[in-house]
């Protein structure tokens, strides 16, 4: 938690905590008698948030009390990303008959969303404005939480004018990472990822965790999966400093994949026949791909809006990765110039030998798809497992979750969704399409976080 | 009947709170009939472990809720969802008189919580251990600034709520034991309440006792803060320093209180001269104290029989202010239930009894502190007197009765303090989420 102790009427600025507000202060004027140029004999209204230090995936309830019946109030929310952009969001009220307002409760008005959403205002926030271009809000620092400061205005407003409408204000924060879990990284046979264990003595169920071409490493969702109890392994395997060659190719291949999967089977606190494997994008191809060998066992499989085939060739043993693909022919752009990589993963333009062979199939396959994704052709591909699956008898294994208006970045539940952000594709950053309009895709990043838990518990625990 | 570890999920949510939030203990896929004991362990700041368990039996649904399911024994029985901290007590093997007390408020309570196979009593670290989880608990929310006050000579720190502001105030007042305790000041500015927890009686330069001119810098100094609306300042205490708050709230010219909440205090010291002649007057009738068959210190007959000369006894029937008296009626340390009863009928004969809102509650002994605060009974205590002396101080109460009135006093000194700091509310607006 981030404390400042600090002398009144000054801001101490170790603290990392955005508090506008505090520049403002309203100093005494020192009148004979004492009386406060504010002249209200009145403390501010009260705004609180419960639980004010909530895991990511946990619902907040926010509430303004102590202001006039019927009354217009903004509430907004502002929280610093790792890189010091400022996002926010807010949301019109009228105050009830009692002089409250209450999240759960009410419909916003007007805002970054209408009616009424109690996480509206997490997983509506956007850049501030001033902000950089293209921004797309994740955490890479997951020891820390985001820090939130949510504040009540005075009339139907926007952020900017704070501080003259604040009526009062309240921090919450929100974690990736529970108390006790533990984040370990892991430089072990070549392998790059980090590894998260619950508290407690383990042994765990667990997941391996893989993202798409952004590369680095990605942690956010497996200290999450900690926090619910689960041992989760996130895999570098592209664009890392300490995996070999240059960091715009993939320089590994399936013996990699497999290091990993058994590193984590060979790990004390990790049951080595209770493992499951989730992917995102291009994650889903490598999730295919590694359940597809023989020795390679994991109890279910989780994939999410990617392919299953691919592009470009991995490498088997020694062989040199091939070159990537030209792919750009497949690249379409909208008419302010943003690009979008669907066409890339449309089953026609795989190659054939690259699409993994699911008749080898032996636990649950979970397919998450984005209706509005525009970086993958999630439908086609889910369409291509089902049907493959179906072909060999298999189908009783395949699950689908569908979900109309949401794009190519189904993620933790209440964070904002960019339809549209800056990417790295060498030698320049694209800006990107992912498709996703802003409430369909919070309630599927909702809806679906609470099935994924439910496939892992049923598929790890039990 | 085995469990596989992989199986049974334990969980806590909220995993991260504030002291006086609760949480639901949830263990899941268990078998039907499976016998467990869940076990909270939470090592303090000198280093003393406290623990507390509870055993249950999974129904049918193959779940225990510790919200809605009874505990079949341990350290508390029946459906407690809060027993597992509440019910904390030092591990066997500890040091008798032992008080559970947060003096450093930046950092959380860390408790473990965690489930073991059968109906254990004893010796947890060699048993069968399913799973473990870890819960923070909190006396600052984020946001809550804590300040050092440095003003005048006073030893003070000063709790300010998150945002703008203005804020109301509070002066927060402990007993005899001195030092700057600070827990329950954080606690009332993360509940938007801007709080200075004020000692005064740690020995200063001076060598002598502080007066009443010290409480007025104290006000002063919250007063004139930026923050703090001026005309809503109120002032709490226990033990004496309920009685000093008495003093202040009756006799000083230099505070207005909006209020003032008085928990296991009495209105009973010589007003004439300075604080000081308290001390006097006590050691006066130190011979009234009386010890118990396990050698505690019972200090509840010094201050009777309650005086009826009205130089010994704090004027209440002048008072002003609201004030909300919370007697614990198994006090053994000081007669609040008689000195309450003798304050309601002081109020009654001045016209001034609207003001007074007394909780009462049956088995509950001297230190009513923020709810789940695990119950103690007797615990070594060292005075501020000169010369100091150390003693087994008994202070009363029950352990059910105890903790089910921290928290129920709580609440309402909560909804007190709304009522009165921020005032003009109807009932129905008034914000509980305890």
């Amino acid at each position: 938690m981030l404390h400042c102790t600090e002398e009144p009427g000054m801001y101490s600025a170790h603290c990392g905590i955005i508090i506008m507000n505090f520049c403002h202060l309203q100093h005494k004027a020192q009148v004979p008698g004492g009386v406060h140029w504010t002249s209200s004999c009145r403390p501010a209204p009260l705004l609180t948030a419960s639980p004010v230090c909530a895991l990511i995936d946990d619902k907040i309830s926010i509430r303004g009390h102590f202001l006039p019946p019927r009354c217009p109030v903004t509430v907004c929310a502002q929280m610093q990303s790792d890189d010091g952009d400022l996002w926010e969001a807010f949301a019109h009220f009228n105050t009830n008959l009692d002089g409250t307002v209450n999240l759960t409760r009410d419909p916003s008005v007007g805002g970054s969303y209408l009616g009424c959403e109690p996480m509206g205002l997490l997983w509506g926030l956007q850049p501030a404005p001033g902000a950089r271009e293209g921004l797309r809000l994740r955490k890479k620092k997951v020891e820390t939480p985001y820090v939130m400061l949510m504040s009540l205005l005075k009339g139907h407003v926007s952020p900017s004018e704070r501080p003259s409408t604040e009526l009062a204000a309240v921090t919450a924060e929100r974690w990736y990472m529970a108390p006790g879990v533990r984040r370990i990284e892991i430089r072990q046979k070549g392998v790059v990822g980090t590894l998260f264990l619950p508290p407690g003595p383990g042994p765990f169920p667990a997941m391996l965790d893989l993202w798409g071409m952004g590369g680095g490493l990605v942690e956010y969702r497996s200290a999450l999966f900690a926090s619910r109890g689960y041992a989760s392994f996130s895999l570098a395997y592209i664009g890392h400093k300490d995996l070999p060659g240059p960091q715009n190719r993939i320089n590994v291949g399936d013996p990699y994949f497999k290091s990993a999967f058994q590193l984590l089977q060979d790990h004390p606190q990790v049951y080595p026949d209770r493992i499951g494997i989730i992917g995102l994008s291009f994650g889903v191809y490598l999730t295919l791909r590694l359940a597809n060998h023989s020795d390679i066992k994991p109890s279910c499989l989780i994939c999410i809006n990617g392919p299953a085939g691919s592009t470009i060739k991995l490498r088997d043993a020694d062989d040199r990765t091939e070159q990537m693909e030209n792919d750009q022919k497949y690249w379409t752009y909208d008419d302010q110039g943003n690009v979008s990589f669907r066409a890339v993963s449309l089953p026609a333009n795989l190659s054939p030998e690259s699409k993994v062979k699911l008749e080898h199939l032996t636990c649950p396959l979970m397919y998450i798809v984005g209706e509005d994704d525009l970086s993958a052709s999630s439908i086609e591909n889910a369409n291509l497992i089902e049907e493959t699956l179906s072909a060999t008898g298999k189908s009783q294994l395949f699950t689908r979750l569908s979900y109309p208006g949401a794009g190519h970045l189904i993620e933790p539940p209440y964070t904002p969704n960019s339809r549209v952000s800056l990417w790295s594709v060498k030698p320049q950053k694209l800006a990107t399409l992912w498709g996703g309009h802003l409430a369909p895709h919070a309630a599927a990043q909702e809806d679906s976080w609470k099935k994924i838990l439910e496939f892992m518990e049923t598929n790890l625990r039990h | 009947m085995d469990m596989k570890q992989h199986c049974v999920k334990l969980s806590v949510q909220p995993s991260r709170g504030l002291v006086d939030e609760k949480f639901t203990v949830l263990v899941q896929n268990l078998l039907p009939g499976f016998q467990l004991t869940i076990h909270a362990l939470h090592q303090c700041e000198d280093g003393h472990s406290w623990e507390a368990f509870a055993h249950y039996t999974a129904n049918a649904t193959s779940i225990v809720n510790v919200s809605q399911d009874p505990s079949l024994g341990g350290t508390y029985s029946g459906v407690e969802p809060m027993g597992l901290l509440w019910s904390l007590r030092p591990v066997p093997g500890s040091k008798t008189g032992l008080r559970l007390r947060k003096m450093n408020v930046q950092t959380p309570m860390g408790v473990t919580i965690s489930v073991y196979q059968g109906h254990q009593k004893e010796g947890f670290l060699d048993q069968v251990l399913l799973a473990s989880v870890v819960v923070e608990r909190w006396y600052m929310a984020p946001g809550v600034r804590r300040v050092p006050i440095t003003e005048g000579r006073l030893t003070a720190t000063l709790f300010l709520p998150s945002g703008p502001g203005p804020f109301p105030g509070l002066l927060d007042l402990w007993g005899w034991g001195g030092k700057l305790v600070e827990y329950r000041a954080a606690l009332l500015a993360s509940h938007g309440i801007a709080s200075m927890a004020l000692d005064y009686l740690t020995p200063k330069e001076t060598g002598r006792m502080v007066d009443n001119d010290y409480f007025e810098t104290a006000y002063r100094v919250l007063e004139q803060h930026p923050q703090i609306l001026g005309s809503r300042i109120a002032m709490l205490g226990l033990s004496f320093g309920a009685g000093v708050t008495l003093r202040m709230a009756v006799y000083s010219k230099g505070l207005k209180l909006s209020c003032a909440v008085c928990i296991n205090g009495s209105h009973v010291q010589p007003i004439d001269g300075p604080l000081e002649q308290i001390m006097t007057y006590f050691n006066k009738n130190v011979e009234k104290t009386r010890f118990d068959e396990d050698n505690q210190l019972i200090c509840r007959d010094l201050m009777l029989p309650i005086p009826t000369d009205p130089s010994l006894k704090v004027d209440v029937g002048r008072l002003q202010c609201p004030l909300l008296l919370v007697v614990g009626e198994d006090d053994q340390n000081w007669p609040t239930y008689e000195s309450a009863m003798d304050m309601r009928e002081m109020m009654e004969r001045a016209g001034n009894s609207h003001l007074l809102t007394v909780l009462s509650y049956k088995n509950a002994g001297h230190l009513i502190q923020p709810p789940f605060t695990p119950f103690t009974r007797a615990s070594t205590f060292k005075s501020v007197t000169i010369p100091p002396f150390t003693m087994m101080a008994l202070w009363g109460g029950e352990l059910v009765a105890h903790s089910r009135a921290q928290e129920d006093a709580w609440r309402k000194t909560l909804v007190f303090l709304r009522e009165n700091l921020y005032g003009d509310m109807k009932p129905g607006a008034l914000f509980s989420n305890l």
